[in-house]
């Protein structure tokens, strides 16, 4: 199977890969001609590029699917009740990634041999390297982000999460690809995606729940 | 660390505070002072370059130019003052807020700030051949490239072999550093390419390959000045590079964090590139806006915009930045 994966960095791909192969438990290869990048900082980026991207995938490559996964910040958590009917979340970055993704995905007109895009999307929350800290600290999960944002307190922030996973909050990219690529294969080995949908279920759990969906009955 | 730095009547900064972190970026229209910043660090550096006529500002203001940097903990207090009189010339000095007996550091603060180097890369100047020696500096202009990175390569291997190793990040097309000998005594760069390994020799490589090299080598360097401004280290480098020009100084200003063993480097770089700027979201204190008011610049703070956290939050900063809410653009007829 061939994957675009839409990320900030080499470091987001090399783990949101070993999460998916893990996921799947096939091996997957990366649409890589050019790997896709979107443009730091910002999920408004994504909001606008996604369209291209997949009249692009869509059109003029043979890739199998699209994964994408965006930093919540300090917006609303993705829950699993926004994927009823109608109960979307306007504040939701997930909520409308979604809604953008179906709407393009009505336009795109049949093409002889091209199956429809397989499509993943995931929302770290608040960013992706509190899903690194799997296992690690328990401390670290939606549930307690959620609290936080509630309560006005925040249990933790991008800094101190860089530096819990990275040892520093000005990691280079060097180091931040392999304690990514680190992270994620220890969480694979050792058996953790479990608990890391238990607790990251709006954000991880969404983005396992659509992959699972590429391979129904597995 | 220097806290901050003061202007008066120094070209377009008549009074202008310029706040600093160990790595400040300075955004803003042209003509309100970016570059103006790096000067003054220029003239500290070599007073006799910069007489009075080169730094006074264009109104007649007074007789007086002065450029005070500001110390912070654990110096705060101690500031370096060079000033430019119109009848003396220059004089550079440092006042002491707490007595010069509280401060056993201050010369060598005061020669750290004189020692400063500032760089405006240009390709043309970096392929240039250098002439070998030993402790040789890297140009402002990166010219000395070659020699520089020569000496690296005999003094200190292991450095040398990290910055291939960066290399390969940076550029994967190369694999490695090699050096021509145009003429006796001069040494030239070629990068080996990875696959064909095919030696390209330095007027054949890219602006932006060669700036780039320029920056990965100021960020190994085994003994940086104190203090360094570059203009525009983004220019004719492609966006998606940038995170690694942000990492080459960060490199320099936390050393710490990549196991370096050397004093921080304070860094102010200038920009105008959004993608530059977008890395810096998460750090909104080293961004410094520069606005033209009336006929002077002033700076201010991005953390220090009100509500910045939820003006933040959704678009990259450079596109925010562009906006114009945050200052720092253009003015329209």
């Amino acid at each position: 199977m061939k994957v675009a994966i839409v990320s900030e960095s080499p470091a987001d791909e090399a783990a949101v890969l070993i999460l998916l192969v893990g996921l799947l438990q096939q091996p997957i290869e990366v649409f890589s001609s050019p790997t896709l990048r979107r443009r730091p900082g910002g999920w408004t980026g994504v909001l606008r590029t996604i369209p291209t991207v997949l009249r692009h995938l869509y059109y003029n490559t043979d890739a199998d699917a699209l994964v994408a996964v965006l930093d919540s910040d300090r917006s609303v958590v993705h829950q699993a009740a926004h994927d009823a009917p109608d109960a979307a979340e306007p504040d939701c970055r997930l909520c409308e990634l979604k809604s953008e993704v179906a709407r393009i995905r009505g336009f795109l007109r049949p093409v002889e041999g091209r199956q429809p895009l397989k499509i993943a999307l995931g929302l770290a929350v608040p960013q992706v390297e509190a899903w690194y800290l799997t296992g690690q600290d328990p401390h670290v999960s939606e549930a307690a982000w959620l609290s936080g944002l509630l309560s006005g307190t925040l249990p933790y922030d991008s800094k101190s999460l860089k530096t819990k996973v990275y040892g520093t909050d000005r990691p280079s990219l060097d180091l931040e690809t392999r304690r990514a690529r680190e992270e994620a294969e220890r969480i694979v080995r050792d058996g953790k995606l479990p608990l890391l949908e238990q607790l990251f279920p709006g954000g991880f759990g969404a983005l396992a729940a659509d992959v699972r969906g590429w391979c129904p009955g597995q | 660390m220097i806290e901050s730095i003061e202007f008066k009547n120094f070209k377009v900064l008549r009074d202008a505070k310029l706040p600093l972190s160990r790595c400040t970026v300075l955004i803003g229209p042209n003509g309100t002072g970016k570059t103006t910043v790096l000067q003054a660090l220029q003239a500290v550096r070599e007073p006799a370059r910069y007489p009075f006529a080169a730094v006074r500002s264009y109104l007649p203001l007074g007789e007086e130019v002065e450029v005070c940097v500001n110390f912070g903990p654990p110096h705060l207090g101690v500031h370096f003052v060079a000033e430019w009189y119109r009848a003396k010339g220059t004089q550079l000095g440092l006042r002491f807020s707490r007595g010069v007996e509280e401060c056993p550091e201050g010369p060598a603060l005061q020669r750290g700030v004189r020692r400063n180097r500032v760089f405006a890369f240009e390709g043309r100047a970096i392929a240039r051949p250098a002439a070998v020696a030993a402790n040789i500096e890297l140009g402002e202009n990166g010219a000395n490239l070659a020699a520089v990175l020569d000496d690296i390569r005999d003094t200190d291997a292991e450095r040398f072999t990290a910055i291939n190793c960066a290399l390969g990040q940076w550029l994967p097309e190369f694999k490695s550093i090699l050096f021509a000998k145009p003429e006796q005594g001069s040494k030239s760069l070629m990068l080996q390419t990875r696959k064909e390994g095919v030696s390209v020799p330095d007027n054949d490589l890219s602006q932006g390959t060669l700036i780039a090299l320029a920056m990965l080598t100021l960020a190994y360097l085994p003994k940086p000045p104190a203090l360094i401004g570059i203009e525009e280290p983004d220019r004719g480098v492609h966006p998606r590079l940038l995170r690694l020009v942000q990492d080459a100084i960060y490199r320099l200003c936390y050393p710490e964090s990549c196991g370096e063993k050397r004093e921080p480097v304070q860094v102010i770089v200038t920009t105008h590139s959004p993608y530059f700027l977008d890395l810096f979201k998460d750090r909104p204190e080293e961004v410094v806006i520069a606005n033209r008011v009336g006929m002077e610049a002033k700076f201010v703070r991005l953390s220090d915009h009100p509500n910045i956290e939820e003006i933040l939050s959704g678009a990259p900063l450079g596109e925010i930045w562009y906006s114009g809410i945050l200052g720092g653009v253009p003015s329209e007829p």
